[in-house]
């Protein structure tokens, strides 16, 4: 039975867990149907914009920058240098049930040097699309256990993030030689990750 | 060289320092590690307690808005509203010889201001710590870590300071509620309107 998170809650992951040595983290969110659509807005609104986001991780030191910026792993690169984390894959829409966007990590491959993996959301193009996270539901982080595909934990987004343009959704991080989750759900104005990513530059 | 506590254990205090007259409290954290974009202000409280663990008198309630207490044996030396930069981000001064002799106890509270509305808990706070130190030399005497133990709280009770027949001991508590300062005010006897 996985675990439930709440924001800012952290869970053990290899503590009284040794065999557990890859993760796969699974990001999901679903866009709201907007209120005044149907036929008539169908006819005259035009075309609905898609509705893109995005999952990006960053590799971050022990002070919390990224040192390199191919520790951000995002669509355009799809896996970090030491090869321990790799995204699976844009998903461009959001819809169907399950995980939208999933990134494999290989915990014991983690260069020393890395001491946080941060899952970071945004919304592709938003602001000409005019689009924030007040428009998504259902957002969620959780962790598996790739060897027997046992959900470990999971934190579902509950919070109003209406003009909000990117999530800082959770984070793997080092402490006392073992691995923790912690369920972040902060959210920020960056409209992209490369303005996200400055922060931490 | 500083004692360095775990949750729970209980040190003495005068009786290791002989002439212990003057103590400063620093308490510190670092906040906002991932820019939520909200403003985070942490505030150190302080509740002067009499034999039933409650406070006797408003006034015996030190915080941002009442600086001063335990007839002035008490001083809180002001709110930092950001929690930046190292070292302790709020201070509370203790002249240990002039504590009133019906006050049995002093804690020591850490609470988010407005965490509610702000969607904030101690889950986004890092690095939290109190420690003791001699005002007279800066000698720092007792510290503990909070660590990782808290998550969803808003309101932390850290430390208190106790008597001990005739000597002053130092508890580390680390006990965490829910509902920020209002929770900790109830708890300690204070009804807040």
């Amino acid at each position: 039975m996985a675990i439930s998170l709440q924001k800012g809650q952290k869970i053990d992951l290899t503590k009284g867990n040794a065999g557990l040595s890859e993760l796969v983290v699974g990001l999901g969110w679903d866009p709201v149907e907007q209120a005044g659509g149907g036929f008539l807005s169908g006819l005259f609104g035009g075309k609905k914009a898609e509705f893109d986001c995005d999952a990006s991780v960053l590799l971050l030191d022990a002070n919390g920058k990224i040192t390199n910026k191919d520790n951000i792993i995002f669509f355009r690169n799809l896996k970090s240098p030491c090869g321990s984390v790799v995204h699976l894959g844009d998903n461009r829409t959001g819809g169907g049930d399950g995980d939208d966007e999933q990134i494999l990590i290989q915990l014991n491959k983690v260069p020393s040097d890395i001491h946080k993996i941060v899952f970071v959301v945004n919304i592709y193009d938003c602001q000409n699309r005019k689009q924030d996270f007040g428009m998504i539901s259902n957002a969620f982080i959780r962790v598996v256990n790739k060897a027997d595909m046992k959900e470990i934990t999971r934190y579902n987004l509950t919070e109003n993030y209406a003009g909000k343009t990117a999530l800082i959704v959770g984070e793997v991080y080092r402490h006392q030689g073992e691995w923790k989750f912690g369920a972040l759900g902060e959210s920020t104005q960056d409209v992209s990750l490369s303005t996200l990513v400055g922060k931490y530059s | 060289m500083a004692v360095s506590l775990s949750k729970g254990q209980k040190v003495d205090l005068t009786k290791t320092n002989p002439g212990l007259k003057n103590i400063v409290i620093g308490l510190g954290w670092d906040t906002n590690k991932y820019d939520g974009g909200q403003d985070f202000d942490l505030d150190a409280s302080v509740f002067i307690l009499g034999t039933t663990g409650k406070v006797k008198d408003e006034k015996d309630f030190v915080f941002y808005n009442n600086p001063k207490g335990a007839q002035d044996a008490v001083v809180h030396t002001g709110d930092n509203r950001s929690g930046v930069g190292d070292g302790d981000d709020e201070q509370i001064k203790v002249d240990l010889a002039r504590i009133p002799a019906d006050v049995e106890k002093i804690a020591f509270t850490i609470t988010i201001h407005d965490a509610e509305a702000r969607k904030q808990n101690f889950g986004q706070v890092a690095n939290a710590y109190v420690r003791v130190f001699n005002e007279e030399g800066g000698t720092e005497l007792i510290r503990y870590d909070l660590g990782e133990d808290f998550s969803v709280e808003t309101a932390i009770v850290v430390a208190e300071l106790y008597r001990n027949g005739a000597e002053w001991k130092f508890n580390a508590i680390g006990s965490g509620f829910k509902g920020g300062l209002g929770a900790l005010c109830a708890n300690f006897g204070l009804s807040v309107a």
